[in-house]
Parts: structure tokens; C-alpha cells; sequence
């Protein structure tokens, strides 16, 4: 006869059971269905958190005040599947892989010229409205022409100065995809 | 019954063969991968280590380079040149003297192999955190290495420009 490591014998030995409302809490009314629902749940998140919306941490000041240090974000990676990036659209750029990105805004499209004088941006010359700049900066940059598939992409702090600000021409291929938040 | 439990027994059995394989002969992908991730952790530092620590880590940090280092990086002590292993020690004895404490990591390598698998191509990630520094500094940088005497050896590190 088994015995236990008491050393008692396993006659009689009732298996506790879950009191029925903890198990319903817990399990549900049906079981089988709950894990099912649960597998599910699991792949569905899985394929959407590591495909479709890549959740992020903004890390560092060049996004302030829209993104402040240490929040929490998602890069919507279907949102140029139909379109294509468009100006004002905050996207996550790629380095060498998807772990460690930029967050920056789009400020320049394919085949524009873009400058900053006295911290103003000029597309193509002329002065960009940007109701997301809420403290002046006084960056000055000379025209960058870009390519057809080159982006001009900047944080939108531009109290700090452009030296300890990386910004500039990004190619389509480096965007992952659109901040969702 | 039987042929089904001789099929998934065989299937098995395979699949030991192919990881045996795998680990026994790994491809140079893997070796390089794990080479690279071995330097990140030789380069990375404590804030309280001792001299004699930091001379042989630093040494041993040269011994993932060929003689000849091919430098071509966006710090303005470093920029354009050309680093012998003497030279590498130096540096990497610098560099741990005078961060604090140093974390490297990198978190995504894309290795390129040539066919004839005697040299490579690493487009990496490099994300350094300091410490008393409140963010990290990270940089992409292409790394070639080269098949010295069965090890993989770096033989020229690039800065890439993400945003140009």
C-alpha cells in the first residue's frame, strides 16, 4: 500500500476539494470551454503584441511633451499597409532591429526640402505649422532634399539643443510602424 | 498501434540527431551571435572593481579582435583609424576607469555570412547604459569579422548613420 511521507497510509485519504464557488470563480461552469477560451486568448495575444501592435517604453526627453520619459506605447505595424506615412504622424524607427527604436514625428515627405531657421521648419520654403511645439527653440539647419523614399523625422522637444537631438532623413524601410497612442 | 509508436520513437530520435548536430556544429551565425554577446558581457563593468580586474578583462576584451582594427566611428576621440591590439587594451582599460559602471548590451544582431564562410557581416544594435546616467546611448553599428585559426575575429566596426 502507498504511503505518504507522514508515513500514513493512503486509505481513507480524501483529496481536499475546491469549494464549488471558488472553482465556478476560478474555472468557470464549463472547464473544457475556459481552457479553450484561455488557449485561444494566449495565441490571440501573442500574435497581436508580437505582429500588430508592438508595445514600446518611451526612453529619453526627445518626444516631450507628447511622450514623457518611461511611458508606455504600442507601434501599430499594419498602419502604412494601406497608406503610406503622412506628415505629423508620430512612427517608431528601426535601428538594427525592432527592440531598440526611435519614436519620432514626421515632419518631412518624399522629394521635399526641409530646413530649420530659427527654429521654425520650412518645407520647400515655406513655414510648417506644428500645434504640437509648445516652447519655442531656435534651431537652425541647413536644406536637407529628400530622397523618394526618405522621410524627415525629429522629436518634438526642441528646447534641447540639435546636437543632442537625433533627427534627420529616415528611409521607408527603417519605419516600423505609427505610435497608436 | 506498434508502427505509430516506431514512427513518433524514429521522429525523436531525429530530432536528437538534428539538435545533437546543432550543438556539436553549430553554424557560424550562431558562433558569431554568441560570440558578440560574449563580448557585450566582457565589455560591460562594475562600478567597484579593482585595477588588477580591469587589465585582465580589458585584454581579454582585445582578444575578440583581429591585429588590425579597421575604426570608422562617430566618437571624436576615436573617428577614422586604425587600432592594434595594445592600442584596444588601452582603450578598453580607459573606458572601464572611466565609466562608473558600464552595462552593454546588444539587442538585435543580424548576421550575414560570405558563401565562403570565412568572413561575416554584423548589423547590430548597441545600447550602453552608464551609470548615474539617466539614458542610455545607443548606436547601430556594422561589425566585419573575419575566420582567424577557427575564431571569429573582428576586423572593422562601423557607425551606421540610422538617421542620416
Amino acid at each position: 500500500m502507498a504511503q505518504n511521507q507522514a508515513g500514513q497510509s493512503d486509505a481513507g485519504w480524501k483529496q481536499p476539494r475546491m469549494p464549488r464557488w471558488l472553482s465556478i470563480v476560478v474555472m468557470g461552469c464549463n472547464p473544457k470551454a475556459t481552457l479553450a477560451r484561455v488557449a485561444v486568448l494566449i495565441v490571440t495575444c501573442f500574435i497581436v503584441f508580437k505582429f500588430i501592435l508592438l508595445p514600446i517604453r518611451v526612453e529619453g526627453i526627445s518626444m516631450l511633451p507628447t511622450y514623457k520619459d518611461r511611458s508606455v506605447n504600442f507601434v501599430n505595424r499594419l498602419a502604412y499597409v494601406w497608406h503610406e506615412p503622412q506628415r505629423g504622424d508620430v512612427v517608431s524607427i528601426r535601428l538594427a532591429g525592432p527592440h531598440v527604436m526611435y519614436l519620432k514625428r514626421i515632419i518631412g515627405l518624399p522629394g521635399e526640402t526641409v530646413a530649420f531657421v530659427d527654429g521654425r521648419v520650412l518645407i520647400n520654403g515655406e513655414v510648417l505649422d506644428e500645434p504640437y511645439e509648445k516652447t519655442p527653440c531656435d534651431w537652425n539647419c541647413p536644406p536637407v532634399k529628400l530622397g523618394p523614399d526618405e522621410y524627415f523625422v525629429v522629436g518634438d522637444n526642441r528646447t534641447m539643443p540639435s546636437d543632442n537631438h537625433v533627427f534627420g532623413k529616415a528611409g521607408r524601410d527603417r519605419i516600423v510602424g505609427k505610435a497608436l497612442l | 498501434m506498434k508502427i505509430i509508436i516506431r514512427i513518433v520513437l524514429l521522429a525523436a530520435l531525429a530530432a536528437l540527431g538534428i539538435w545533437l548536430w546543432t550543438v556539436l556544429f553549430p553554424s557560424p551565425e550562431k558562433v558569431i551571435r554568441r560570440r558578440l554577446t560574449e563580448l557585450a558581457r566582457t565589455v560591460s563593468s562594475s562600478a567597484n572593481e579593482s585595477d588588477l580586474t580591469r587589465l585582465a578583462v580589458a585584454r581579454s576584451v582585445a582578444g575578440f579582435f583581429a591585429a588590425d582594427v579597421e575604426l570608422n566611428v562617430d566618437l571624436p576621440e576615436l573617428g577614422q583609424r586604425t587600432m592594434d591590439h595594445v592600442e584596444i587594451t588601452q582603450l578598453a582599460l580607459m573606458g572601464r576607469s572611466r565609466a562608473g559602471g558600464l552595462q552593454v548590451k546588444f539587442p538585435d544582431i543580424n548576421i550575414t555570412v560570405a558563401p565562403d564562410k570565412q568572413s561575416a557581416m554584423a548589423d547590430l544594435t548597441v545600447e550602453a547604459n552608464i551609470s548615474g546616467e539617466h539614458d542610455s546611448v545607443v548606436r547601430e553599428m556594422k561589425f566585419t569579422l573575419r575566420k582567424t585559426d577557427g575564431q571569429w575575429l573582428i576586423t572593422r566596426i562601423e557607425t551606421v548613420r540610422t538617421l542620416t
